[in-house]
């Protein structure tokens, strides 16, 4: 089927023939009867009469369908925009911009907070927590098992890295052991083999794994008949039972790097009432709502809490989703604000400029309707050009969008759940033509019905701008005020976040993270691990690095701030009556080889720090963190008081320390302490492999790149025993960019916005305002005409300009106390009433409207009165 | 718009009436297939020149009767080279032209029966 343009110009070629052979014949009769040819011709063409009005009035038998009148006005709409290409120009970039912005935000937004989590029916998956947000203990997760009704399975994983040893490249795998119910819970199959059975989550059974996608290709090149056979994990067979297919993510929230899973047996730790490590996943039974298994839940933490005090506060139970995404959705709700009122914005804008342009247009529209155009036709003749706005707005934004999306995705911080499953998604982009449609429909339909309202009551007779439509100037302030308050809302918003960035570069991390390397040295399932071995190994080590020529300093410690685990550990004071179950105050428990502080340059505030002799057998020693010392003994000196562990040995207080960052940035402190290594029984002993390994930290000289003694650092582990995994080699500086990811990242795109939103703002807000205040040259020069002073004139209509962004910012002013509300969680150290940026804010939009009034009255009050009256 | 050819004053032509074109085209065609230039010409000749087709008439008729299916067109080469578009008419054409002529006859006998009487017959209202 051809286009109906085809057809059309095909038919204009046939008439032409037609008519060309119509004058031939009629000539060709003519010299028949004697005239000379050039006269035949004439005579012909002459009989035929108006040779261009027969063609148009044949033309007009063929009809128009409602297609070819939509290309018309197509054409026609797109003549006009090519014959003023500034606003064309300005009108699709500013649409283009705020639906991009749209497209991208509302892509990460669908896919990380809307799209149910890639398991079966994944809207009744829920996790149970303890504390809050913390894991859980072995005891409880088997009671909730055995006295709710409220599931259809409950399982637990807990985390475990597994080395996987007997090869060349001995490597540290993310993995997690858990309970059998888990994998069918998921309802998601493997893509090879067989999940574990639960006979095989028993002591003894448990040497089995179901493999990641992404480990069988890399260390097991995607061999099919892996299947049965055994890999070495902490030096122990075990046999490969499974594979998952490509994209399979468990945990969702936490460990989401694990590639590796195998059987978890409770039955040693049924009685663990204390240690929480536990993440607990749970199925609820058809018709069960979440309400329901919540009141269980909370009875049974009840009953549980009077059999065992102590050990049951605060049991929450949240759907999967919720806990996966939870954290950042204020985050992306205040983007997704941001985005939407840029889009507000672009929108004010454009129906601005069509408002002003139909007013301009007034004539050509009144001269449609006296030439019998109805108004139906011409309404849908300034629709289709705002359309045709929109939709250039929108192909130009979906661009855009799909461009900003992999840019967001290239700056996002990588710990964003849920971020590999972010992209362009066809709905997204589906929706945005929508948007785009619509906004051309309802902000081309004001301006459009407007102008076709005005063309019929006032017609040729008011000639043109001299009115300038007193209703079209009220629609404009408005328009004015409304996006100086849509402006105000999202700078104020982009000011808070600012703010918070810059309180977030002032915090002080405590340790200077300039010039440090640190990695990670694991000995579990190697012959390092037997107990006896470890301390001489580790020592070894860090004298090797000590005395490689381009190191500064070398210390360890058993989990690196900000990167490492945060464990929590009860302690008791001496001399301080015991505390009530549950209710011991906690520190966060580190161990340290001597070093580590002037490696991190942590400076010692009082005392000494953990020195070479505090070995195994010598007198127990703990340092502590500056917070701990104040809290625990204020007004006091800490150094030489004594606490435990709740082992019943005591442990001396050598030392305060500064206080250092701890789990994350500009986080609250907590009691923390610092053991020595070669103390610490357990970092020395456990073979469980969250025990069995040590982080070293190395300063290089001054100037140098840390990153650059790796591969030495590297070559010394191996040279005192080629089967350790050295892993999570990070420079300290790159820990702490990761850490702060979160909050740079938001800074920067609302950022972003703002400045996109800001600029429009002022564009638009400056368009309309210099429009209005030109389309008032004549009122000016009369006024001057009349003797008035230029001051005097300048001032009224500044002032003019004055009360409209007074009334947007007044407006804004109030719609952002009440919106920034939303972004309490996402701001530190500055708080969403903080007057500085509310004032600076504001003061800067009223002073965009006031130059903008400013800058062309003042233009206006130049013109010679005379020309200025002549100018209509 | 009428062409008035200096050389042949059609002194006695006779405008025609609305609608009145369509079945002079229409009986034109039943003598044969023929292009827009034959059908004037047809018309004027057995008119015996009385009836001229204003062309600027005949072009949008014969477009509007193609459009309603009345007529059907071929494209020819005429000797000189030139496309030629040769109308013929179809079977609704046929249809169309009876129908037309027994109104045009009707309207024929009722205006014959108007300019033929002598007075007017009695009122059967009575008049405002």
């Amino acid at each position: 089927m051809r286009s109906p343009f085809f057809r059309r110009r095909r038919r204009d070629r046939d008439l032409d023939d037609e008519i060309a052979a119509h004058l031939a014949m009629a000539a060709a009769d003519r010299v028949a009867r004697g005239e000379k040819p050039e006269e035949a011709a004439a005579g012909a063409r002459r009989e035929l009469g108006n040779e261009l009005l027969v063609r148009e009035a044949t033309r007009a038998q063929w009809g128009r369908g409602s297609l070819e009148r939509f290309l018309q006005d197509l054409r026609y709409g797109l003549r006009l925009l090519r014959r003023s290409p500034g606003f064309a120009a300005v009108a699709v970039g500013t649409l283009a911009l705020g639906i991009g912005a749209n497209t991208a935000i509302l892509s990460v937004v669908d896919a990380i907070l809307l799209r149910p989590l890639p398991y079966r029916d994944a809207g009744s998956l829920v996790a149970i927590l303890m504390h809050g947000t913390g894991p859980v203990t072995p005891g409880n997760f088997l009671d909730w098992g055995a006295r709710s009704r409220s599931f259809e399975s409950m399982g637990a994983a807990d985390l475990w890295s597994a080395n996987l040893t007997g090869g060349d490249n001995p490597e540290k795998v993310a993995a997690l052991r858990m309970t059998p119910e888990i994998f069918p819970m998921l309802g998601v199959r493997p893509s090879l083999g067989r999940f574990f059975l639960a006979a095989e989550a028993v002591a003894g059974r448990d040497r089995v794994v179901v493999l990641g996608d992404g480990i069988w290709r890399r260390r097991f090149g995607s061999d099919p008949a892996i299947l049965g056979r055994a890999i070495a994990l902490n030096g122990e067979p075990y046999t490969v039972v499974g594979v998952m297919p490509p994209g399979f993510v468990f945990a969702p929230f936490w460990a989401t790097q694990s590639e590796m899973w195998a059987p978890l047996d409770l039955a040693g730790r049924a009685n663990n009432r204390e240690g929480q490590s536990l993440r607990v996943f749970a199925r609820l039974r058809d018709g069960v709502t979440l309400a329901a298994a919540r009141q269980e839940i909370a009875a049974i933490t009840a009953s549980l809490e009077r059999e065992f005090p102590g050990t049951n506060r605060d049991v929450r139970v949240v759907t999967l989703l919720e806990r996966v995404v939870g954290n950042v959705r204020p985050a992306l709700l205040v983007l997704l604000a941001a985005v939407g009122l840029v889009l507000l914005i672009a929108c004010v804008n454009v129906a601005n400029m069509l408002l002003a342009r139909s007013s301009v247009r007034r004539r050509e529209v009144a001269l449609r309707a006296a030439l019998g155009a109805s108004r139906g036709r011409t309404l849908r003749q300034l629709l289709t050009e705002s359309v045709v706005l929109a939709c250039a707005g929108g192909a130009l934004g979906a661009a855009l969008g799909a461009w900003g999306l992999k840019a967001l995705l290239a700056i996002a911080p990588p710990e964003t759940p849920r971020l590999t499953d972010v992209r362009l998604d066809p709905r997204v982009l589906l929706a945005t033509l929508a948007l785009s449609l619509a906004t051309g429909i309802v902000f081309g339909l004001a301006p459009a019905f407007h102008a076709s309202r005005l063309a019929l009551r006032e017609a040729l007779a008011e000639g043109g701008a001299a009115g300038a439509g007193r209703e079209g100037g009220r629609l404009r302030r408005v328009f004015v005020a409304a996006e100086v308050a849509l402006a105000l809302v999202l700078l104020v918003g982009a000011g808070l976040m600012l703010r918070s960035f810059a309180a977030l570069r002032r915090f002080d991390p405590g340790f200077d993270p300039r010039g440090v390397v640190t990695l990670e040295v694991s000995v579990a399932g190697t012959r390092q691990a037997a107990p006896g071995r470890r301390a001489v190994l580790y020592r070894e080590i860090l004298d090797r690095f000590a005395a490689l020529p381009d190191v500064a300093a070398a210390g360890a410690i058993n989990h690196v701030p900000l990167a490492g685990d945060i464990w929590g550990w009860p302690y008791a004071i001496e001399g301080r009556p015991p505390s009530r179950p549950g209710e011991a105050p906690r520190a966060i428990y580190r161990a340290v080889l001597p070093g580590y502080f002037a490696t991190m340059r942590l400076p010692i505030l009082r005392g000494r720090a953990v020195e070479t002799a505090d070995t195994d057998g010598a007198p127990g020693v703990v340092v502590i963190n500056d917070h701990m010392a104040r809290r625990r003994w204020p007004g006091a000196e800490a150094v030489g008081k004594r606490i435990s562990l709740g082992d019943r040995t005591w442990l001396t207080v050598v030392g305060v320390v500064k206080d250092a960052v701890q789990g994350s940035w500009g986080g609250e402190l907590d009691d923390e302490i610092y053991l020595s290594f070669l103390q610490t029984r357990q970092l020395m002993e456990s073979t469980e492999p969250s025990s069995a390994y040590i982080s070293y930290v190395v300063r290089v000289p001054a100037g140098r790149d840390p990153a650059g003694i790796v591969p030495a650092l590297r070559t010394a582990v191996r040279s005192i025993d080629p089967t350790l995994p050295v892993s999570a080699v990070h420079t300290m500086e790159d820990i702490v960019a990761g850490a702060n990811g979160r909050s740079r990242f938001q800074m920067l795109l609302l950022g972003v916005f703002a400045a996109a939103a800001a600029l429009l703002a002022a564009v638009g807000i400056y368009g309309v305002m210099s429009y209005a205040v030109s389309r008032q040259a004549r009122e000016i020069g009369l006024r001057m005409a009349l003797g008035a002073s230029a001051r005097g004139v300048l001032w009224r209509v500044v002032r003019q300009g004055l009360s409209v962004a007074l009334a947007g910012a007044a407006a804004g002013l109030v719609a952002a106390l009440v919106l920034t509300r939303l972004m309490a969680s996402v701001l530190y150290g500055v708080t969403t009433t903080d007057p500085a940026t509310y004032a600076g804010v504001a003061a800067l939009l009223v002073a965009i409207a006031v130059l903008a009034s400013y800058v062309p009255a003042r233009r206006a009050a130049r013109i010679d009165p005379a020309t200025a009256l002549r100018s209509e | 718009m009428k062409a008035v050819d200096s050389l042949q004053p059609y002194r006695d032509r006779i405008d025609l009436l609305q609608g009145t074109l369509d079945l002079l085209v229409l009986q034109a065609l039943t003598w044969g297939p023929q292009h827009g230039y034959g059908i004037t010409h047809a018309i004027r000749a057995t008119s015996r020149a009385a009836l001229q087709v204003d062309t600027g008439s005949l072009y949008p008729a014969l477009h509007r009767l193609e459009r309603e299916g009345s007529v059907a067109s071929d494209w020819e080469t005429s000797e000189n080279n030139q496309r030629v578009k040769i109308y013929r008419l179809t079977a609704a054409g046929r249809r169309k032209l009876a129908a037309e002529r027994s109104q045009w006859k009707r309207l024929l006998e009722a205006m014959a029966l108007v300019l033929d009487a002598s007075k007017a017959p009695a009122t059967e209202t009575n008049g405002p």
